[in-house]
């Protein structure tokens, strides 16, 4: 318990004091969950409205196909993109590999599944008054889609803010595309993976700490909008 | 007098069960119908396809002298002419005037004219002040009221009407009633469904019975 506690204090004291590595790892974290995020939103919501909205064969099997995506694991995600980013790779001339772009890139491919999903739970949701309504009001198509949106954006943030909590709490992508360079692609999770197999719980525990406030943050502004 | 809606051998089906097959109505123009018949009977089928939000299966439909192709580049231009206001009407998040100002906003009605409509269509339906107030936050009736307003408030050459005294007040349903007793009068054609064996009597209207989807009562021809 004594060690729990003092790594408790350290880890405070860490934070306190705004250590560069932890500073550092929280702005990494941030700017990649970030860029991922709002990428994964360009081609999560429009998906998922799509596929909310219109009925197509096989419809089924893309929303399974959306549904068993959300499952793969992250470093499944991270082993493909790094197989075409790597030197070998198909990408691997862009010189990606370990850097924040790469971890950008997976971290889109595995929030943007997400982001679909909720967006097409949110259509599928959505009262089905909404767009006859509209359309009864002398909306044009394009009008009272853009309406059902308004009506269910609670849910559509819901669904970016699921890809921005897939994202900064992931470790395999951000390990095998970013590489752990300190200063540079070290995000929070890896940092707290890297420090506590090195011993530094401490150090660790203060990044877990930041983590939880960073979802917390999140979640009150999520509930606040929703007041609104 | 000019026919608003001419429909000719219309059949809406659903899989296998036919919830509407009628052979031919013919709608004028400025005169009130009040639509009855069972729960089944294909009321609300025929009013969303008056209301140009569903296809029929087979059959044709006239409106206004024109056939309707129902390609969707077209549709637009006809639910412009037709509003439809449901029995338990959705209102969209914001303010009653949100909601008011919804249709004439599609229609690219700005400044003075929508505040004017705005207001008036309120005003008829004893909503003065009620501008600001939230949608979501109305009690039944007054969004019973917004719902009428928003209706209202694009002067709409057909107004169908589902049920929509059911479930409020007396007092409500009594102003609401006047407001639709006085529409033929602006040369707004009104189609009513009702439960309510009073109302006909009551709107001086022309009454279409319907029966497992089939007009049970012959309907006259308009010269």
């Amino acid at each position: 318990m004594d060690f729990l506690v003092s790594s408790l204090a350290a880890a405070l004291r860490l934070i306190g004091t705004f250590s560069p590595d932890v500073v550092d790892a929280v702005g990494t974290s941030l700017a990649v969950s970030a860029g991922a995020t709002v990428f994964a939103a360009l081609f999560g919501i429009p998906l998922g409205l799509l596929v909310g909205l219109s009925d197509f064969p096989l419809k089924r099997l893309v929303v399974t196909v959306l549904n068993t995506l959300m499952a793969v694991p992250t470093v499944v995600v991270g082993l493909v993109v790094y197989g075409f980013l790597s030197r070998q790779g198909p990408l691997g001339v862009l010189g990606l590999l370990f850097t924040p772009t790469a971890i950008v890139i997976g971290g889109t491919l595995l929030a943007a599944p997400i982001v679909a999903n909720y967006a097409l739970a949110s259509v599928r949701g959505a009262d089905p008054r909404i767009v006859p309504t509209a359309l009864t009001l002398g909306a044009g198509r394009v009008l009272a889609v853009g309406t059902l949106i308004a009506e269910i954006r609670f849910g559509i943030l819901a669904a970016v803010i699921a890809g921005f909590g897939r994202v900064v709490s992931e470790v395999g992508v951000a390990m095998m595309l970013g590489g752990n360079i300190r200063g540079y692609t070290r995000t929070m999770t890896t940092a707290i993976a890297l420090e506590t197999s090195k011993g530094e719980f401490a150090f660790g525990m203060a990044l877990g700490i930041l983590l939880m406030m960073v979802a917390l943050l999140v979640n009150l502004f999520l509930s606040l909008l929703q007041r609104r | 007098m000019k026919v608003m809606y001419r429909l000719d051998s219309i059949r809406k089906c659903y899989g296998s069960n036919v919830a509407l097959d009628i052979e031919g109505l013919t709608i004028a123009e400025g005169r009130l119908y009040t639509l009855t018949g069972a729960n089944g009977a294909g009321k609300s089928t025929l009013l969303s396809i008056l209301a140009f939000l569903a296809p029929p299966t087979s059959g044709e439909i006239h409106y206004a002298g024109k056939r309707v192709a129902w390609d969707p580049g077209s549709m637009e231009e006809y639910r412009r002419k037709v509003t439809l206001l449901h029995q338990s009407p959705y209102l969209f998040g914001g303010t009653v005037y949100d909601n008011v100002a919804f249709g004439l906003k599609a229609r690219r009605i700005h400044g003075d004219a929508r505040e004017r409509r705005v207001d008036k269509a309120l005003d008829d339906v004893g909503l003065q002040g009620f501008r600001d107030r939230k949608a979501r936050e109305l009690s039944g009736g007054e969004a019973q009221r917004v719902a009428m307003a928003r209706a209202l408030v694009l002067e709409p050459e057909v107004l169908l009407l589902d049920e929509p005294l059911a479930n409020i007040d007396r007092g409500t349903a009594g102003l609401l009633e006047t407001v639709i007793a006085s529409l033929p009068a602006r040369g707004t054609t009104v189609v009513l469904i009702t439960h309510d064996p009073e109302q006909p009597g009551r709107l001086n209207g022309e009454s279409i019975l319907l029966e497992e989807g089939k007009v049970a009562t012959p309907h006259p021809p308009v010269a």
